[in-house]
This record gives C-alpha cells, structure tokens and sequence, in this order.
C-alpha cells in the first residue's frame, strides 16, 4: 500500500509519517492562545480602549484554549502517563523539553491575570448568592473580599505588569514551538531561524481573527449589537499583522528560491506537487490574499456597517482556515519530502484511531465547550454589552 | 500587598512546593547515576536471564558444525541462527530442552524479502503476490545457503 506514496529515494525510518493530524493541531491551538492573550494585551498593557469590550472575553478564550493545548501532543505520545516526565526530568539540552515549564508559567499568567481583572465580579457575585454558588464564588476569591477602590487599583497595577510579562511569554510559547522546527537541521522545508516569527505572527493573525468570529457569534447568540469600533479595530489590527505574517512566510520561500541550495529540487517538488493546493491556494490566497483585500475594502469604506461586518467575518473565517493550512503545510509539507532530498512520500490521515481525523476534531471542540463554562462562571459580556447600549 | 493578593501568591507557592515535592518522590534516587537515565536500570538489564546464546555456540562442540559451516559461507551469514530458530541459551547448556521450532512461514522471511521501495535495488525482494504460488520459501530455497534453489 505504501508502494504509491513514495516516490524517489527514502530512508527507510521515513516510510511512515510520524507527527500526524494531532501535531498539526498542537501549533495551531497555541497559536489561538498566543494570539488571542496579544489581543488582550493591546487593551491591557498598551491601553487601546476601543478593544476593551473584548479585552476579558479574549483572556478567557486563551485560557479555553490553552487547556487543551497540551492535548494533542498527550494523545499522540501513546504513552500518556508519561507526558508529565517531561517536567520531572526536563534534559537541559532540549528544546522540546522546555515545553513543560514554559506552558506551565503561562498557565499562571493568564489564570492570575483573568483572575484579577474578573476579581470584583467575582466578591460581588460570592457577597450576593447562596448556597454551592457562594462557595464557587467564595474559594474563587480566596475568601478575601476586598473590593474597595484602593484593592482595585492594586489590581489593576498587578494585572498590567503580568500582561507585561505576559507578552514575552505568549510570544515565547509560541515562537518556541516555531524554534522546534526551526532547529530541525536535518529538514530544510523547517530549518530557518526566521520559523519562530513566522509562527509568531501567524499565531497573532489567527487569534485575533479567531476573537473576532467569536465576538460577532457571542453576539448574535445574546442577541446584541457589535460595538463597530471595536471590531474595526480589531479587524485593522488583523490587517496589519497579515502583512507583517504574509512578508515572513514568502521571505522564506523567496530567499530559499533564490539562494537554489541543494534542496531547491525538492522544496519546488514540494511546492508544486504535494502541497500546491494548500499552499499556494489555501495558506496564500484564501488565507491572506482575500482577506487582506476584503480588509483593506473595510478601512476605506465609509457606512455599510453590516456589509463591512459581513466582510470581516468572512476575512476572519478565512484567516483561521488559512492559518490551520500553514500549520499543515509545515508539519505535513515537512515530512513529506524525504531528508535524502530525492524522494517523496505521502501523509493520508486516517478517520478513526488515535492519530486519527476524528480526534483532532473532538479535542478543537473541547475548547469551545471551557469557553461556553468559563463564560458561564466569569461572564465577560457587561464589557461587550455595556459599549452600544 | 494586599491580602488577596498574598494569598493567591502563597496559593502559587504551595502548588510550586507541591510539585517540588511530587518531583523529588517520583523520579528515582539514581536518576542521573550515569547519565540522563534511571542508574539501576543498568542493574534492572545486568539481572535479566540470557536467552540466546550467540550463533558461535552451534558450531561448537561438534553439534551442527556441518550446517555451520554451510551457513558461515552463505549470504544468510549475517541472520544469527537465533533469529528464526528463537533463543537457543536453554539448549545449549542441556541438550534435552529442544529450542522452539524455526519460523519458516512466508510472512517471516517477508519481513526482509517482500519488496519495498526504501530498501536498496541490489537487495533480493519479491512481490508476495506474484511470486511463489503462495508456497512456504524453504520449499524453493534454502534458508542455510539461500541461493541454493
């Protein structure tokens, strides 16, 4: 069965492809994190107000998804019990290894930061109910009730260092999964050191495109009017990180066009045969070509609310489907082309199994399903509600 | 700093301790012994039975030096004899234990011999389906010299 997905010269370790679906969905999640909490933090450390109504709701999507991000990778380990060795005996000459720890730290920023800037919702809720939901409210707050002005303030000091730290952090969770790749010399569809901000960015352009759909979902479902500032921002800020995203991925292509090195033969066999479609079609086109048009279209246009509306959402819907296909292109693409650089081989996902299509679809959903809870104990909708009403 | 704040940060400090303490029950006192690895792991490895007694052994004593001698020869002379006669160790100190009986089946010599594109050209592969009516190989060629057809 193999024979027709191998074409060329193979090594014999290579005949399977390893890291599967599950591990396409591993940089995609922490993407979503990454830059869902950059998202919140224009609000919460650079103090652009006009992203305010979304500033809480987005920390709360990076906590959904940060969850779960660890996820894929346990379910691909076949081992899972042993996931956790990983931060009892870190080896320090790993780059895989840090994962553990660097997640870990992230975990706490953002859990302390939702914590704080949701704190006086919480005592308010804990000093108003009775019963199992006091006790919720209760040990969420610690049992300390201060919400007097002063303690506020305090928290908002303390909430705006974290994003501060925050920041790097995202930035390094992300840009470190791109590093993994990067650091594989032996691939040359991987080894770049441009790879950690291509991740970066494309993690960025994927959390706010994915904040803005949930945004506009939330409020159809509450029945709510958008604050248009709000999304226009947003969709601005998406715009021009496209660019910055759009000149790193095809600066990589590019520069490894023209420099022709001995791999050139099979990138361009890559590149035109194994994943052209979702390349050239999906990751490029559909991913960034159209949305950067239709945004651009946005910013020039005066009135047409619910056309411009209707042309972010689909920008961003595009954007969060463009941005799974560059994952793919990476992961896959990468495996795909043999490290003697004079063969090809073919990844077909399979529906069923551990590795298979049907997981990577159930741990996506997972997320949604903390963000519905989490939104449940911690609304977040006041902020969103609060702008048009 | 105020007292929710304390206590969020000690709340912090306790899962940290926590963990530190977990970390020191579970990994092994030897870990790093050696190397990044359990050190009694070597010991766990030293303690196990052998099981094979190396293909040397058979040609020994006078026992199958004839089949030995045939098979040193042979392009098989990297196969151990173990390897389709199984683990020999219990036969060769007391000749009364009879080893398992050597795998002879298709799907055995397969694992090297049915084609696949990763293995070099000059290798000698088959396609399954094609080639041998489906008989058992030892019944064309002989495992000991297996150009001898």
């Amino acid at each position: 069965m193999t024979e027709g997905l191998i074409w060329g010269y193979v090594y014999p370790n290579e005949a399977e492809v390893q890291w599967s679906i599950l591990i396409v969905l591993y940089p995609y999640i922490t993407g979503l994190v990454a830059g869902a909490f950059i998202a919140s933090s224009l609000y919460h450390v650079f103090g652009k107000k006009e992203i305010k109504p979304v500033a809480r709701f987005a920390l709360l999507t990076a906590l959904a998804f940060l969850l779960v991000a660890t996820m894929p990778l346990v379910a691909h380990l076949g081992h899972p019990e042993r996931g956790v060795q990983i931060m009892f005996t870190p080896h320090l000459t790993s780059a895989m290894s840090g994962f553990g720890y660097i997640y870990s730290f992230y975990l706490i920023v953002v859990v302390l930061e939702i914590w704080l800037s949701f704190r006086e919702d919480i005592v308010k809720k804990a000093l108003s109910s009775r019963g199992l939901k006091e006790l919720l409210y209760s040990g969420l707050a610690l049992f300390s009730y201060d919400i007097s002005e002063r303690a506020l303030h305090e928290d908002e000091k303390l909430a705006r260092r974290l994003a501060i730290i925050g920041i790097p952090s995202a930035a390094f969770l992300h840009g470190y999964v791109g590093f993994i790749f990067g650091g594989i010399k032996a691939n040359p569809w991987w080894s770049t050191p441009l790879m950690p901000i291509i991740f970066l960015m494309s993690a960025i352009v994927s959390g706010i495109a994915l904040l803005i759909l949930l945004y506009i979902v939330a409020m159809k479902i509450r029945r709510h009017a958008i604050d248009h500032s709000c999304l226009y921002s947003l969709a601005q800020y998406l715009w021009v990180f496209l660019i910055f995203d759009v000149v790193l991925e095809l600066l990589e292509v590019v520069s490894m066009k023209y420099e022709s090195l001995e791999e050139i033969e099979i990138i361009n066999i890559l590149l035109s045969e194994k994943i052209a479609t979702t390349f050239y079609g999906v990751q490029l086109t559909l991913g960034i070509f159209v949305p950067f048009v239709l945004l651009l279209l946005v910013g020039i246009m005066k009135n047409h609310d619910t056309l411009k509306t209707i042309m972010i959402a689909v920008s961003s819907t595009l954007v969060v489907i463009g941005v799974f296909a560059m994952r793919w292109n990476v992961v896959i693409g990468g495996q795909e082309i043999s490290k003697s650089l004079s063969g090809t081989l073919t990844y077909v996902p399979v529906f069923f199994g551990m590795e298979g299509v049907l997981p990577a679809v159930v741990i996506f959903t997972i997320p949604f399903i903390i963000l519905l809870v989490l939104t449940y104990i911690l609304p977040p909708w006041k902020d969103m509600e609060e702008a048009t009403e | 700093m105020q007292p929710h704040i304390k206590r969020a940060f000690t709340l912090l400090a306790i899962a940290i301790i926590v963990f530190i303490v977990i970390r020191s029950l579970v990994v092994p006192d030897s870990f790093g012994q050696y190397g990044w690895y359990r050190g009694d792991s070597v010991v766990d490895n030293r303690n196990f039975p052998v099981e094979y007694a190396g293909s040397a052994s058979c040609g020994e004593e006078n026992c199958h030096k004839t089949l030995y001698s045939i098979w040193e020869d042979s392009r098989h002379k990297t196969v151990n004899c173990e390897t389709c006669h199984g683990p020999s160790e219990k036969h060769v100190s007391n000749v009364r234990i009879m080893p398992q009986p050597a795998n002879e089946s298709r799907d055995f010599c397969g694992l090297c011999h049915f084609r696949q594109t990763a293995r070099p050209e000059d290798f000698s592969q088959i396609d399954p389906e094609t080639h041998g009516q489906n008989l058992r190989c030892a019944y064309c060629h002989n495992p000991h010299k297996p150009w001898f057809v």
